[in-house]
């Protein structure tokens, strides 16, 4: 398959340029260190990934590999000790204060791994917030709720407070809050690791098929085999430097 | 809309505490309203009473008369700017007055006087020297069967004189022709006590007055002096102001007590300021009960604000946030506060408290503590509560601005 055409160079032209538009992240030498001298710790050492459009990326390791510190740079929650982070083709390594706050409502959608949902406001609520931030109009509110209320299936429990919703269920709330201001990419540390392993794999199927209905791009970091198993492509982390990168067919 | 829903349902959230706070704002409401209305109130008492004693609320003389009293600097045609004041609608009453300084004769003794020419009915509806007749009959304007003026005389001056009611008065000063002004009045009414504004002063009618130093009447009459009631002490400065633009006379100067009774004014004005002492303490303990509250609040939540801000809330929402937190709950509280105080203040403004002892302040005396109602006593702990509270929560409204997402999501 060497032969090329001009037909097949222009045609191989315009997919370079939309591949290199579906690019979600791409990292660049990123370094992340803790302490220094005696205690210094590299959390992530030279961590070179690219994420398109759509992918489903499971990362993995076991504690203390920099699963976490890895998805905390990506998503601007810290800043790099060195090397970049590219969001939608835009640097945000060096990114604070307000710009990066704008940049994380627009951008990024986060799933935590202790649901983290406003305990005073309703699920519905809790998933409006974010809009809210952003200027929505309260018609495309409703209707984004409602939405979403429906596809992470919690119809009718949107008036209750997380307090009265299980731990799968006020996940599932967290899954629709960081689906609704319509990001490039959601993250998710660790997002099963408080459920047990039927509410989690739910979870996870419900993650997938969003990913897959929606074109949603998630990446999620874990250490249960089971979980694990469900994501498309695997980066594995050992003392904060990916060892292996593999897709799945 | 959903931040105010916010707000209100973190103050919901720890009811007790918020609950405790909110009645210790109201109470420290309560507190500054009551101050306010008891101060306010016995300031307003006492100045009714001050200006109603002799000087009025407004004043009018010719220029410098304040300054240096002379015979000469009168008010001339005085009766057409009576009629124009009359017709005010904030002017109760208005009187005239003439002063001349005397010489007065008793029985073989004499003392110098000040006379003063008053129209009776003018002065009695203005100010409370009818009331202060301690013997024979208030003043009236015109001459006996005889010829002869009546005059009233201060309580000391005629102990002074060995006078008494009935008894021949003779005064003896200077007309304002420069002749020698002589005449005998018959004294019908001692004024007064020993130590009241009234004890060396004589009082004869305007129209005897005029006669007796050779000044103009009727059209052209001619005084010294215009006293002005209001219906409300507090409207006297704005009063002046407006009548000196009115009078379009720029010989006469139009002046409220405070400048007429300028030392007592500002002796009053230095005891206003001992009250606000306490309700600077009042602020003070109810601040820190409130940056107490706000400080506890705001450290418990630090991870809610981490996951606020992690969402992609500004530093300025959760600002605003605490802010509005804040401000709902000073609403709040003085909406308790008004709750409480009104009906308090309003009592103490219909029936007062009476003083364990009257006090007697150069012959006025007072003997109820009058609260009162008015815009200014509610206003004002409404905005230093306010004030107050978004001061206090300034620091920790920053604090949870400033913090880093990653740091008080890691908070438990
Ligand atoms: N704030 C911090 N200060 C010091 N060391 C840290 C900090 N955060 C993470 N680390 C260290 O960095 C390494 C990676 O941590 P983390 O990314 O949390 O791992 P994981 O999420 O895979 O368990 C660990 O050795 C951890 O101790
Ligand atoms: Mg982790």
């Amino acid at each position: 398959m060497t032969i090329t055409t001009q037909t097949d160079t222009a045609h191989k032209v315009i997919n370079m340029t939309t591949k290199s538009e579906e690019t979600v992240i791409e990292t660049k030498q990123l370094c992340r260190e803790f302490g220094q001298g005696d205690t210094l710790v590299k959390a992530l050492s030279d961590a070179n990934i690219t994420i398109e459009r759509g992918e489903f990326t499971a990362i993995i390791g076991p504690s203390g590999s920099g699963k976490s510190t890895l998805l905390q740079l990506i998503g601007g929650l810290d800043n790099p000790s060195s090397g970049d982070v590219f969001l939608d083709k835009k640097n945000i390594s060096h990114m604070t204060g307000t710009e990066l706050s704008d940049f994380r409502r627009d951008h990024i959608g986060f799933i935590f791994q202790a649901y983290n949902l406003i305990p005073v406001l309703s699920a519905r609520e809790n998933i409006e917030y974010i809009m809210l931030l952003q200027g929505v109009s309260a018609s495309e509110r409703k209707k984004r709720v409602d939405m979403l209320m429906h596809a992470v299936g919690l119809e009718g429990l949107g008036d209750r407070r997380p307090a009265e919703l299980s731990g799968g269920q006020q996940q599932r709330v967290a899954v629709a809050r960081a689906m609704v201001s319509k990001p490039s990419i959601i993250l998710a540390d660790e997002p099963t690791a408080n459920l047990d392993s039927k509410t989690g794999a739910d979870l996870l199927d419900m993650m997938k098929d969003l990913n897959e209905q929606q074109n949603m791009t998630f990446v999620f970091s874990t250490h249960d085999p089971k979980i694990m198993e469900r994501a498309r492509r695997i980066i594995r982390l050992v003392d904060g430097c990916v060892v292996d990168d593999e897709r799945k067919a | 809309m959903l931040t105010l829903t916010l707000a209100f349902r973190n103050i919901l959230r720890n009811r007790r505490r918020s609950l405790l706070t909110l009645l210790s704002m109201g109470g420290g409401f309560f507190l500054l309203c009551l101050t306010l209305s008891m101060s306010e109130g016995s300031y307003s008492n006492i100045i009714n009473i001050f200006t109603q004693d002799h000087t009025g609320h407004v004043q009018i003389h010719k220029e410098n008369y304040l300054e240096r009293p002379s015979l000469y600097k009168t008010i001339n045609q005085s009766n057409a700017i009576i009629e124009k004041l009359e017709q005010q609608s904030s002017v109760l009453s208005v009187a005239p007055r003439i002063y001349g300084p005397s010489l007065a004769y008793g029985k073989n003794k004499t003392f110098p006087a000040q006379v003063i020419g008053i129209e009776p009915d003018r002065e009695a509806n203005t100010t409370r020297l009818k009331s202060k007749v301690k013997q024979g009959e208030y003043l009236t304007d015109g001459a006996n069967n005889d010829g002869y003026y009546s005059a009233m005389i201060g309580y000391s001056l005629a102990k002074n004189l060995k006078l008494t009611v009935g008894d021949e008065l003779v005064l003896i000063s200077q007309g304002i022709d420069g002749s020698i002004a002589n005449d005998i009045f018959i004294i019908t009414a001692l004024v007064g006590d020993a130590s009241s504004y009234e004890r060396m002063n004589v009082y004869i009618s305007l129209t005897a007055m005029q006669m007796f130093l050779s000044m103009q009447s009727g059209e052209q009459s001619q005084v010294h002096e215009l006293a002005i009631k209001l219906s409300h002490q507090g409207e006297a400065r704005a009063f002046a102001m407006n009548m000196q633009i009115q009078l379009e006379n720029s010989l006469l100067r139009v002046e409220p007590w405070q400048v007429v009774e300028s030392s007592f004014f500002n002796s009053m004005q230095a005891d206003k300021k001992g009250s606000y002492v306490s309700m600077g303490i009042i602020i003070f303990i109810v601040s820190i009960g409130v940056l107490n509250t706000i400080l506890m609040g705001t450290l418990e939540r630090t991870r809610e604000f981490g996951v606020l801000k992690a969402i992609g809330a500004r530093p300025t929402a959760v600002f605003y946030l605490i802010m509005l937190e804040s401000f709902v709950l000073a609403i709040i509280a003085c909406v308790i506060g008004l709750i409480l105080s009104l009906p308090v203040c309003i009592w103490l403004a219909s029936s007062g408290i009476p003083m364990p002892e009257p006090i007697d302040m150069g012959g006025i005396i007072f003997d109820t503590m009058l609260g009162e109602v008015s815009w200014f006593v509610v206003l004002l702990p409404t905005v230093v509560v306010i004030l107050s509270t978004l001061l206090v929560s300034f620091i920790p409204a920053m604090r949870a601005a400033k913090i880093s997402p990653l740091k008080a999501l890691q908070a438990v």
